[in-house]
């Protein structure tokens, strides 16, 4: 370590001034703000996979030597599904272990009840849903180790090896599949639950679409307050300073802004834990240890940003350490070359190409980046043509004060932008990435039941329909039982061409439920369903899908004001010297104003319209890829979207208005 | 209390002439216990220049941020031409900037995103001059400055001399009353600087317009038809000069035509 750039860096830290601090808590903040979305992301992703490793002991691996059997089905009550574990005891075996959340293996006619499900139980009528369970005289309650979310609607049911819940056709599943029955020896599965193991996918998506710009928001940390230190350094190079002491300098002033914003960062995460386990995500809210990152990820999160910033700073501080004069007197506008065009195309080119057919979620996650990085390639150079053009054609002050700046630093107004153009694309992506259920239409106020087809004879079809008759009668419900032989395919029929009975229940989802609990005994191997049973999980799916998309949306905002209101304010800062020679000589703050705005203004509606489109186009390509439906009502939420994108941006900027007027007025504020 | 009133012509007890372009009378302005102007008076007539020396802290900055209506005094009275102007609002006195002063600071007055003839054109815009106009009016001045040919070369591909007749080509281009100009060879060597003051000097008297500078050098104060020494606030002394811009005038130019 070079002691001289140490003490002189720490010195100029200290004698910065006012304005010089502000720059330097504009570019903490930065690095705060990066190290929060980037540890949010990170406890999203550790969470999701906790979530999928506390349900993986539903679908345990099948052992022919077990020691119990297990049937897993779900049934749904009040519109919510509900996970039934039964469990059973193989006879001439040795004892079964006990499962999570219990204190021993459960015995026929035990029945376990997670708290939510509890709850729910107790609030809803007993024909509705306790019904449904074996009577007991009183509910055990599962413990947390059982589930992956405090909100999870979880029974465990004891039974006897021959009860027909457990004992049917072992090893496969009913002819809907609703339950999977299988002989386990333990409870150490490697398969989530499908109710959980759809989260990380979604989070994928999510991180792979915000990590980019979270990056170049800690990028742009050490940017913030360039021109200052530029000005600075290259008056040290001038007096001597050699480029490595520069470069240190710089290096350590970046990093240490950038490590005490990420700390700023990691301590709001810890503080925000609670509140972010309240965040509700396919099955339910969090548990505070699922998504605690630990202290190895905050540690490398913290370093991470602020190497991240350092060397950001140090990039663009190059040009100082190789051309002092360079930098010291602004002689070198930072233009684009047509490099970036080439570019840019051969990696568009390269997603097109490569975005058709079946693709792994991971694959996507990997075309998204490399089309991000297109955007960011072509971004400045885009900024830089549209200066040109606008310059050319600009009329009043504002637009050609806007204009110039646009060309002469296309970055600078490329970092400003950047993050609500990504956040656009993000919008554009999750507007139709709204995948529907394959065009499943349902059939409501049906509950069917599949019969084994060993019953499929007329008579005991009959019996089969006469009972349910009973069951319903006796239940106070008024409905219509039908038979169903098989074979012919009746799209009017939740059983699709199988055997068994479907009943027409009148009144609402309270009926439904009732007739589900009623006609639970009718067949213990196959229990009744409705069209939710069927499309359930996909609907759990989706609105996981669209709970993330909004979330990603919301962070992606929050991300683009944060890099546009910090840049807009320290390029007040970084220009106050003009800024307030122009107002004295009586360049009207308005006119100032406007051209600050158009400087944002110009390459935002082009460039985020642009990428808007093109994340419309990846979307479409993922959803055929999934072979899923498009969410054609996707085009309102992503005018609606786009239109609070923008005005969360202006409103970002528009707060360092007051900054430009503080920094302008009282130009002259010395004696003399 | 008797008040005397420094003119081109001198340092007279008579109030502001009627040939006056600006004036100041009484000015008072302090900075907390720092008076940094004590009852000064002041005038500079048309075509002619002012240059105002003095200490670091001694006022002059203070006294010609307040002859241009940046800062508001204390006490006493602005007046252009008879009008008095110091307790005009800021928006009405930020028009009067624009409109009839022009300005050259030591450095930094220039956009550098800008090339130096859009740098030169933009007060006129902010007139209402269409850009084309605007434009064609700045190019005026570059070829009797020295500066044909760097029309399109941004502040930053200038040399320090030549970014300072831009800035003088940026404060003429208005048609000002007055021109102020603080410290505007402070950043430029000896030569240049003394070519930049000749240029101002002959330039601003030509347009007819008054030129109030603040300088640290005496040789530059000697362009200027009278010399103004501040100190603590007060003028220690006033002294007439023969100037030296006059003789050497560049060639006739139409620029204000």
């Amino acid at each position: 370590m070079n002691s001289p750039a140490l003490s002189l860096t720490w010195h100029f830290a200290r004698r910065s001034g006012r304005r010089g601090a502000q720059a330097q808590v504009l570019a903490a903040a930065a690095a705060a703000i990066s190290a929060l979305v980037l540890l949010i992301l990170l406890a999203a992703w550790v969470g999701a996979g906790a979530r999928a490793d506390r349900t993986a002991w539903l679908t345990p691996a099948p052992d022919r030597n077990g020691t119990a059997i297990q049937a897993l089905g779900t049934t749904f009550a009040d519109g919510k599904p509900i996970i039934v574990v039964n469990l059973a005891q193989l006879p001439d075996r040795p004892a079964a272990p006990t499962p999570p959340g219990l204190s021993a293996f459960p015995k026929p006619g035990q029945v376990y009840f997670s708290p939510a499900l509890a709850d729910l139980v107790r609030r809803l009528p007993a024909n509705q849903l306790a019904d449904r369970f074996p009577k007991t005289s009183s509910y055990g309650r599962l413990g947390d180790d059982a589930l992956a979310a405090p909100e999870q609607l979880l029974a465990v049911i004891g039974r006897a090896a021959d009860d027909p819940e457990v004992s049917a056709a072992i090893g496969g599943g009913d002819a809907f599949g609703l339950t999977d029955r299988a002989v386990i020896s333990g409870y150490s599965g490697t398969t989530a639950h499908p109710f959980t193991a759809n989260d990380w996918v979604g989070i994928l998506l999510s991180a792979g679409l915000l990590v980019v710009p979270v990056l170049a928001l800690a990028g742009a940390a050490g940017l913030l307050g360039a021109a200052r230190r530029e000005q600075r350094l290259a008056a040290l190079r001038l007096a001597g300073a050699t480029p490595r002491q520069i470069l240190t300098m710089t290096g350590l002033e970046a990093a240490a802004v950038g490590a005490a914003g990420a700390i700023v960062g990691a301590l709001a995460y810890g503080l925000l834990l609670p509140a972010l386990t309240h965040l509700p995500l396919g099955i339910g809210t969090w548990y505070a240890s699922e998504l605690w990152v630990g202290v190895p990820s905050l540690l490398a999160t913290v370093l991470g940003v602020a190497l991240l910033t350092a060397f950001s700073a140090v990039s663009a501080l190059r040009q100082v350490a190789s051309s002092p004069l360079g930098v010291a007197q602004e002689s070198n506008p930072r233009r684009t070359g047509m490099i970036r065009l080439a570019l840019f195309i051969a990696l568009v080119l390269y997603v097109i190409t490569t975005a058709k057919g079946d693709l792994k979620p991971s694959q996507v996650v990997a075309l998204l980046i490399v089309f991000y990085g297109a955007v960011w390639v072509i971004g400045p150079w885009v900024v830089d043509r549209l200066g040109r053009v606008l310059g050319r054609f600009a009329r009043r002050p504002a637009t050609l004060l806007a204009a110039r700046r646009l060309s002469s630093d296309p970055h600078s107004a490329w970092r400003t932008v950047s993050g609500l153009v990504l956040a656009g694309f993000v919008a554009g992506f999750f507007s139709v990435a709204q995948l529907s259920s394959g065009g499943f239409i349902g059939v409501p106020n049906q509950v069917a039941v599949s019969l084994p087809s060993t019953e499929h004879r007329p008579a005991a079809l009959r019996k089969a329909a006469d009972r349910a008759r009973a069951l319903l009668t006796g239940a106070g419900l008024n409905a219509v039982v039908h038979t169903h032989p098989g074979g012919d395919l009746d799209d009017e029929s939740l059983l699709f061409g199988s055997t068994g009975i479907t009943v027409a229940v009148a009144g609402g989802p309270a009926q439904i439920d009732a007739a589900v609990t009623a006609l639970t005994p009718l067949s213990g191997s196959s229990p009744p369903f409705t069209d939710k049973d069927l499309v359930g999980g996909d609907e759990i799916a989706v609105a996981e899908l669209r709970t993330v998309g909004l979330a990603t949306l919301a962070v992606g905002f929050l991300i683009a004001a944060a890099s546009a209101g910090l840049t807009a304010a320290a390029s007040v800062l970084d220009r106050r010297r003009t800024y307030a020679r122009l107002r004295l000589t009586g360049t009207p703050l308005r006119v100032l104003n406007q051209a600050r705005v158009a400087e944002t203004v110009v390459p935002l509606v082009v460039l985020a319209g642009g990428v808007t489109a093109a994340g419309v186009f990846l979307a479409t390509k993922l959803n055929k890829a999934l072979g899923a439906g498009i969410d054609s009502a996707g085009t309102l939420q992503l005018a609606i979207c786009t239109l609070i994108g923008a005005a969360t941006v202006f409103a970002a900027i528009g707060v360092s208005r007051p900054l430009l007027r503080a920094v302008t007025d009282n130009p002259v504020q010395q004696p003399d | 209390m008797q008040r005397k009133t420094v003119t081109a012509a001198g340092v007279t007890d008579r109030p502001p002439s009627a040939s006056s372009v600006i004036a100041g009378l009484g000015l008072v302005k302090k900075y907390g216990a720092v008076t940094a102007l004590d009852g000064i008076d002041v005038e500079v007539e048309e075509g002619a220049s002012l240059a105002i020396m003095g200490p670091s802290g001694s006022g002059k900055s203070t006294l010609l941020h307040t002859l241009a209506g940046i800062i508001r005094p204390d006490g006493g009275q602005v007046l252009l031409r008879g009008e008095r102007i110091d307790n005009w609002g800021e928006n009405r006195l930020s028009a009067l900037r624009r409109k009839r002063f022009g300005f050259v600071f030591q450095s930094g007055q220039l956009l550098p995103e800008l090339p130096a003839e859009e740098n030169v054109a933009l007060p006129l815009m902010l007139e209402g001059l269409s850009r084309k106009e605007a434009v064609t009016r700045a190019r005026r001045w570059f070829a009797p400055l020295g500066l044909d040919g760097l029309e399109q070369r941004r502040p930053g591909q200038l040399s320090g001399g030549q970014a300072q007749r831009v800035a003088i080509a940026r404060a003429l281009a208005v048609e000002p009353a007055v021109v102020f100009a603080d410290e505007p060879t402070g950043a430029l060597d000896q030569a240049t600087g003394e070519e930049v003051i000749r240029l101002l000097t002959s330039i601003t008297q030509m347009q007819n317009a008054a030129l109030i500078m603040v300088t640290h050098d005496a040789d530059v104060a000697a362009h200027c038809d009278r010399i103004l020494q501040v100190r603590d606030g007060r003028i220690s002394s006033s002294s007439r000069h023969a100037g030296t811009g006059t003789s050497r005038l560049p060639e006739p130019f139409g620029a204000s035509s």
